[in-house]
């Protein structure tokens, strides 16, 4: 199977190295990238059909397309890459960092050309830092080889919310504030940070720009499924063999990735696989031959996410799954609008009521209400994931919910 | 015609030095900030309002808003952590690896309840959200590193270590 960000993994340990990485070819995407114009670095990747691999899966090269030119928007732009990897079940921008952290910042590099970007930002969580190091020692590596003529790359860490994850609350906390999601229209391209043009992209998607440049979009397109080109890093846990990043192309099979990581352990029946992170509702073993790529999973009333899959066998609770969810959601909540808020908050607090064994009959009822009440109502994805996990485990699992429930004459 | 009092600075002359690094790193004073709290929290295992008033006259914004983010930010506590401070995961993959054990595990071994200092100062222990760390899990995040597949013989081991 193709892989492109992860081909070096197996054979070259010291890929972090910037004499292996340039060995391997590594920086004559960006060589090649300056000697193109800008708008010849922006069309080859809208050819490319790379999309968002943080999550929203939106074309990259369309997103870099919406940053207002100088002639209309004079003064500084900037390039942020969002390593600010916190959905539950996700870990490879984690290893992309730690294995290859050169390949980021070609790609950095490579974006701030394609937009006009004099200074770029690595936005990182707090908890990765032995990346943080990892990127700091790249960093000064690339300045001395003298690749960040042309733009330079700071450092900016977290401080342990999910939430900073999401384009515009990231740079809410970039600037110094809570990270309360803002609110498009202007979408950050043309009102980022400090009001300034902004480009935010995931790690991988970055990480997957030298490539692009050096064998050309078409090739990348061809390599994936319609308008979904190229690979995808999925980050395997739970319930699997062997746990860890597996690089496939895009519309692989979930069967295929589940194979790779060595199956359901222990030889159990696998109970459903949440595709993207927890935040995603889970596929069932029917939903095995479903195609991994942004449009073809949604088709099955999932998203690809970042690509954070958690394997559940048949050992699993429904209502374990959910409540830790919703634990985590109710926790992460910013609290700027009010559904979220309460409605995270009331979420965790009936499924621990029905772990508790103290289930009231209307429970069940209200978690979908409350799900409801909040979907369309709020400001960022947050919320509306609130009621999408609990209506999807309660619809696929209805069994492990209602025994959970005291119902009359019991 | 009332004036402001100056803010008594709770920092040492190296750290004030430090702190004020961070109002010239990045190309906007504020976007210094978060980091400067993060020394803050480093340095005195917690973000006191003494401090924040500090960092706020430094960083010329309000004390509230200093506060709001202090109080935003689940890395700033307003509670003294210990000396090392353990952090469990307890997020899905976690959980399913057995993270609830190594709750119970920590809070013997350590001999506190979550988020509190034991008598010495030395430890503190609690649950945190998702650490990246899935495929290695119950993952424990030991002062600002990550350790991964903890075990009751693991956690015994750091306390014995780190004391």
């Amino acid at each position: 199977m193709t892989r492109i960000l992860t081909e070096h993994f197996d054979t070259e340990p010291e890929l972090h190295e910037i004499d292996v990485y340039r060995r391997l070819g590594g920086y004559a995407g960006l060589s090649k990238a300056l000697g193109m114009s800008r708008a010849e670095v922006v069309a080859e990747v809208v050819k490319s059909n790379l999309r968002g691999l943080g999550g929203a899966g939106f074309p990259t090269g369309g997103k870099w397309q919406t940053v207002p030119g100088e002639d209309k928007v004079p003064g500084p732009r900037y390039v942020v890459a969002n390593a600010d990897e916190s959905e539950p079940g996700c870990f490879k921008d984690r290893v992309l960092i730690t294995r290859a952290p050169h390949q980021l910042l070609e790609g950095v590099l490579i974006a701030a050309h394609a937009i006009g970007a004099k200074e770029t930002f690595i936005f990182i969580r707090g908890e990765y830092q032995n990346q943080y190091d990892v990127l700091a020692r790249a960093i000064a590596q690339a300045d001395a080889a003298g690749f960040t003529a042309h733009a330079s790359i700071a450092l900016m860490r977290g401080a342990g919310a999910y939430i900073s994850g999401l384009d515009t609350a990231l740079l809410e906390t970039m600037e110094g504030k809570k990270a309360w999601p803002r609110q498009p229209p202007p979408f950050p391209t043309v009102s980022g940070l400090m009001g300034r043009p902004t480009v935010v992209n995931n790690v991988e998607t970055l990480s997957m720009l030298p490539s692009i440049m050096v064998k050309g979009g078409e090739w990348f397109a061809k390599i994936g499924s319609p308008k979904n080109g190229g690979t995808v890093v999925f980050s395997v846990s739970g319930h699997v063999e062997q746990p860890g990043i597996y690089e496939v192309p895009m519309g692989s099979k979930l069967r295929d990735v589940l194979t790779l990581a060595g199956g359901v352990r222990g030889g159990r029946k696998l109970k459903c696989v949440i595709p993207g992170g927890t935040s995603m509702p889970p596929l069932l073993e029917k939903d095995l031959d479903i195609a991994l790529d942004f449009d073809a999973i949604r088709a099955a009333g999932t998203f690809l996410g970042a690509g954070g899959m958690i394997v559940l066998d048949e050992t699993a609770d429904a209502v374990e799954v959910a409540h830790n969810i919703e634990r985590f959601l109710a926790h992460e909540s910013c609290g700027q609008c009010t559904p979220c808020r309460e409605g995270s908050f009331w979420s965790e607090e009936i499924l621990e009521r029905m772990l508790e064994g103290k289930g009231e009959g209307e429970d069940v009822r209200n978690l979908a209400r409350i799900g409801e009440n909040i979907t369309g109502k709020v400001i960022c994805a947050l919320g509306d994931t609130v009621g999408m996990v609990t209506r999807a485990y309660i619809s696929k699992f209805p069994e492990d919910f209602n025994k959970r429930v005291a119902t009359d004459g019991s | 015609m009332k004036t402001k009092a100056p803010v008594r600075s709770p920092f040492t002359p190296e750290q004030e030095k430090e702190l004020l690094s961070w109002t010239t790193k990045y190309p906007y004073k504020n976007m210094g900030l978060i980091e400067a709290l993060r020394c803050v929290q480093a340095w005195q295992r917690q973000v006191s309002e003494p401090a924040a008033a500090y960092v706020a006259e430094l960083f010329d914004l309000p004390l509230n808003h200093v506060w709001g983010v202090a109080t935003f930010f689940p890395t700033f506590t307003q509670w003294k952590t210990g000396k090392h401070r353990v952090g469990l995961c307890h997020g899905l993959s976690c959980s399913l690896a057995g993270s609830s054990r190594m709750e119970a595990c920590l809070s013997k071994t350590l001999g506190v309840p979550e988020k509190t200092a034991t008598s010495d100062g030395t430890f503190s222990w609690e649950t945190m959200e998702c650490l990246g760390a899935c495929e290695q899990g119950p993952a424990l995040q030991v002062n600002d590193r990550l350790q991964g597949r903890a075990t009751q013989a693991l956690i015994e081991e750091l306390a014995r270590d780190l004391k």
